[in-house]
């Protein structure tokens, strides 16, 4: 490794909600056989939306948590606790007190919890009440699922939210790796969550002219990344979140290991808000590449941002060729977007769950509804059915955001080293 | 009207999903499980039901009893200023 004082960071445990499954093999079961998470808006204001159209997660609070707990609790915190809780499972952790002061919790997230602010909103705007519900703030801060997950486990390490858009939960599952790789923590949750399908925030995102036009014929097939066709990107909501452990501290108990995070890049474009930039989105995995010491040919697979907006598509496809040359025509890229739709600051800790699985399964998932070939995406983006592949060693899961924060990681199977 | 403890009681049973039997006068918020944002959350549905308005510089309640006779008050000074 380029830094070999650096500590090594393991996956060792995997919790999701997702619109395509509350597990991680039930989600990656569903995105192998290309399944779509997208449909009509079950809600009550669907008919007042232009875009009546998103990936809505498929989950029910009251099965996980008493009303005490949901009292307090937004959708954001129970996806994120959710998952954390899974994860914990997963990764069979049982941390001493000596362990927790050296865990933290790293979440990100876009909106935090959007539907408590927006129903304050309604309270006093719409329904002109005097009064807002005691717990509103508590509810409605980006800090709250992070702060729910430290709690619920004790945590007494670290616990920050990230918030840089479409990229929050790359950024923090990044940021969390090298809290580990530098000394300061040992076990981190990190992971993202989101749940903005709100109207007032369906409604922001109608009014930027992002969002894909319905699919005619079926609305699951409305998210079509890379895709001659494509016209925007499809709302999701969910959570991932991970637990990361440091090397030698989970081969001491013996815990089962997924994969390395070998490499983490982020940079900003320093240009537009919304507009991506090739050499911002090339730099951030030109350094993610260099923190792993991987020449470009060693990447097997990229989970691409792959939005399925005009710019973002083709933006994406000319950084790919800039740092991996020709060797980018030889590499499967895929949007998994294209059946979860986009979880805004959840989507870079869904997206690593699919490339995760991607790797220890050595089966690639697919880019759905890639029907049209477009000249300026003409990479191999595993169209319309999954792949299995011989021995996967390396894969990349790339974010980009608005405001123009990328993150990069890589990760590796543990062998390899 | 119902006793206003009775009422506060029933609120506190059906917030933490206890026995209302459980609840005393003399017991404390703390004895009964309620921290400081379970209070200021009966505070709130307490104004709804009884159609007061319980002042900041007013919610220092140790026991079921004082937050009942707050209320108390509050309602008697309501009932006076509608006179």
């Amino acid at each position: 490794m380029a830094n070999s004082h650096l500590r090594r960071v393991v996956i060792t445990g995997i919790g999701i909600v997702s619109p395509l499954g509350n597990t991680p093999d039930e989600f990656f079961s569903n995105i192998t056989q290309g399944k779509s998470g997208i449909g009509l808006i079950k809600a009550d204001f669907v008919d007042s939306l232009d875009c009546k159209i998103a990936a809505q997660a498929n989950f029910d609070g009251t099965q996980h948590f008493t009303k005490q707990q949901l009292a307090l609790m937004d959708n954001v915190s129970q996806f994120a606790l959710y998952s954390a809780q899974q994860a914990a499972i997963d990764a069979n952790l049982a941390l001493s007190d000596d362990d927790l002061n050296r865990t933290g919790c790293y979440i990100g997230t876009g909106m935090g919890g959007a539907k408590s602010t927006e129903d304050g909103y309604i309270r006093l705007y719409k329904e002109n009440q005097s009064r807002l519900k005691p717990f509103t703030v508590l509810m409605a801060m980006n800090s709250a699922a992070g702060s729910q997950i430290a709690m619920h486990f004790q945590l007494c390490g670290p616990n920050l939210t990230f918030t840089t858009a479409c990229s929050s939960s790359t950024i923090a599952i990044g940021e969390a790796y090298r809290q580990i790789q530098q000394g300061y923590c040992d076990v981190m949750f990190a992971g993202g969550t989101e749940a903005l399908l709100t109207f007032g925030s369906i409604k922001a995102w109608e009014a930027l002219r992002t969002l894909a036009k319905p699919d005619e014929v079926d609305p699951a097939c409305s998210s079509k990344p890379f895709s001659k066709n494509r016209t925007g990107l499809v709302l999701g909501e969910g959570a991932a979140v991970f637990v990361l452990e440091e090397l030698e501290y989970a081969k001491a108990r013996g815990a089962r290991i997924y994969a390395e995070i070998t490499g983490y890049g982020t940079t900003n474009d320093g240009a537009h808000i919304t507009q991506p930039s090739v050499e911002g989105q090339a730099r951030a995995m030109q350094a993610a590449l260099e923190n792993a010491n991987l020449a470009p040919e060693k990447i097997d697979y990229i989970n691409a941002h792959g939005t399925g907006t005009l710019l973002n598509d083709a933006t994406e496809t000319a950084a790919i060729k800039k740092i991996f040359g020709e060797y980018a025509y030889k590499i499967p890229v895929s949007s998994t977007k294209s059946m979860h739709g986009h979880l805004m600051g959840a989507t870079g800790a869904v997206e690593l769950v699919a490339a995760t699985l991607a790797l220890t399964n050595n089966q690639l998932p697919p880019t759905i509804n890639l029907a049209e070939p477009d000249p300026e995406c003409d990479l191999d983006y595993v169209p319309n059915v999954s792949r299995k592949v011989d021995n996967i060693q390396h894969v990349m899961s790339n974010s980009f955001a608005f405001g123009g924060t990328s993150g990069v990681i890589i990760l590796s199977k543990i062998n390899d080293h | 009207m119902e006793n206003t403890f009775e009422v506060v009681k029933g609120m506190i049973a059906k917030k933490l999903e206890i026995d209302p039997a459980t609840i005393q006068p003399e017991s404390t918020l703390t004895d009964v499980g309620l921290d400081s944002l379970d209070t200021f959350d009966i505070i709130f549905d307490a104004e709804d039901k009884f159609g007061i308005k319980v002042p900041n510089d007013q919610v220092n309640v140790t026991t079921i009893q004082d937050v009942a006779s707050l209320f108390d008050k509050l309602l008697a000074e309501k009932i006076a200023s509608a006179k």
